[in-house]
């Protein structure tokens, strides 16, 4: 009697392991539970990169405020580590005393049309409504905090547009 | 006098409706060898996925797609696509709909910076986004509207 018991019990678990072994086994392969705890870094080089070549560090799409702005900002640095903004397939109304400058992307005032006061870097007159163009950055420029740039006509405190810049 | 000043007022006020436009054309600072064509960040919040991808173009023309500052989730049978689309959902499942999409190659890493080839006469003004796709469970990671460099 005892030895019946226990041969129907082995046969039953015989069947647990022969139905259950290979559905444990698709489930791991399936979900591949160990992944939520494991890492896979890898660290290929760029295909271009290129030592000699300033290297981009933020950039940002601009968007329109006071007038339709349209392009990319970007921030550059060269290998002697000077840093300068460019603005490409760019294109802003014209207008009266128009600059380009870098403020804090938080600033309240970047949300209006006309500001009040801006805190602001001063990267010089904005050389064309179109087109490409340069801006060096002064010396040690925080650009954790200003990391916006405006083009702001200073004659009626209007921002034209920004771009809000991020990591590159 | 009246007629000058009328035709003054009315060049003035055509110049002013014509607008002016200065162009401006300031080279890159260095011979370009490769081109930046597209970029754009990564979202997705059910597998937290962050980082940059970007669109190069080397001197022969091959497209290459390059991820960077990258993270996302650890998973079973993750790939890189790109789709002809704007954006892409968090959990976008791209097989029940019909998107259109380009096979990159699987996920290197979960992390890090890495490349990928971009086959030949891909219409990257059609294909718009990257997106990480698990294949197993047709879940969109995360995915990064591109955008013009």
């Amino acid at each position: 009697m005892n030895a019946h018991v226990g041969s129907w019990l082995s046969g039953r678990k015989w069947i647990l392991v022969a139905v259950g072994l290979p559905i444990l086994v698709s489930a791991w392969w399936a979900f591949r539970p160990e992944k939520l705890w494991t890492n896979q870094k890898v660290s290929e080089p760029s295909p271009f990169a290129s030592s000699t070549d300033p290297q981009p560090l933020d950039t940002g799409r601009l968007e329109g405020k006071a007038h339709q702005t349209s392009g990319r900002a970007t921030i550059y640095r060269t290998p002697d580590r000077k840093q300068y903004l460019r603005l490409t397939d760019f294109s802003t109304s014209n207008g009266p005393d128009v600059h380009v400058v870098l403020a804090p992307s938080d600033d309240k005032n970047l949300s209006q049309e006309i500001v009040t006061g801006l805190d602001s870097i001063e990267l010089g007159s904005l050389k064309g409504n179109q087109g490409d163009q340069n801006y060096d950055l002064p010396a040690s420029v925080d650009l954790q905090k200003y990391n916006a740039a405006v083009i702001y006509c200073e004659r009626f405190h209007a921002v034209f547009g920004v771009a809000r810049l991020e990591q590159f | 006098m009246v007629r000058t000043i009328k035709t003054l007022l009315a060049l003035a006020a055509l110049a002013f409706t014509f607008g002016t436009s200065v162009y401006a054309q300031d080279s890159m600072k260095h011979e370009d060898k490769a081109k930046t064509l597209e970029t754009g960040s990564f979202h997705g919040k059910v597998h937290s996925t962050s980082g940059r991808a970007t669109i190069y173009q080397e001197t022969d023309g091959k497209l290459v797609l390059r991820l960077t500052n990258f993270k996302t989730s650890n998973g079973p049978d993750v790939h890189v696509i790109l789709i002809a689309a704007k954006d892409a959902d968090d959990n976008a499942n791209f097989l029940k709909s019909s998107t259109e999409r380009v096979e990159l190659g699987s996920l290197k890493g979960n992390e890090g910076d890495q490349n990928y080839d971009i086959p030949s006469g891909t219409d990257l003004s059609k294909f718009q986004t990257v997106s990480i796709y698990c294949e197993r469970f047709n879940a969109n990671f995360g995915a990064a509207p591109l955008e013009k460099f």
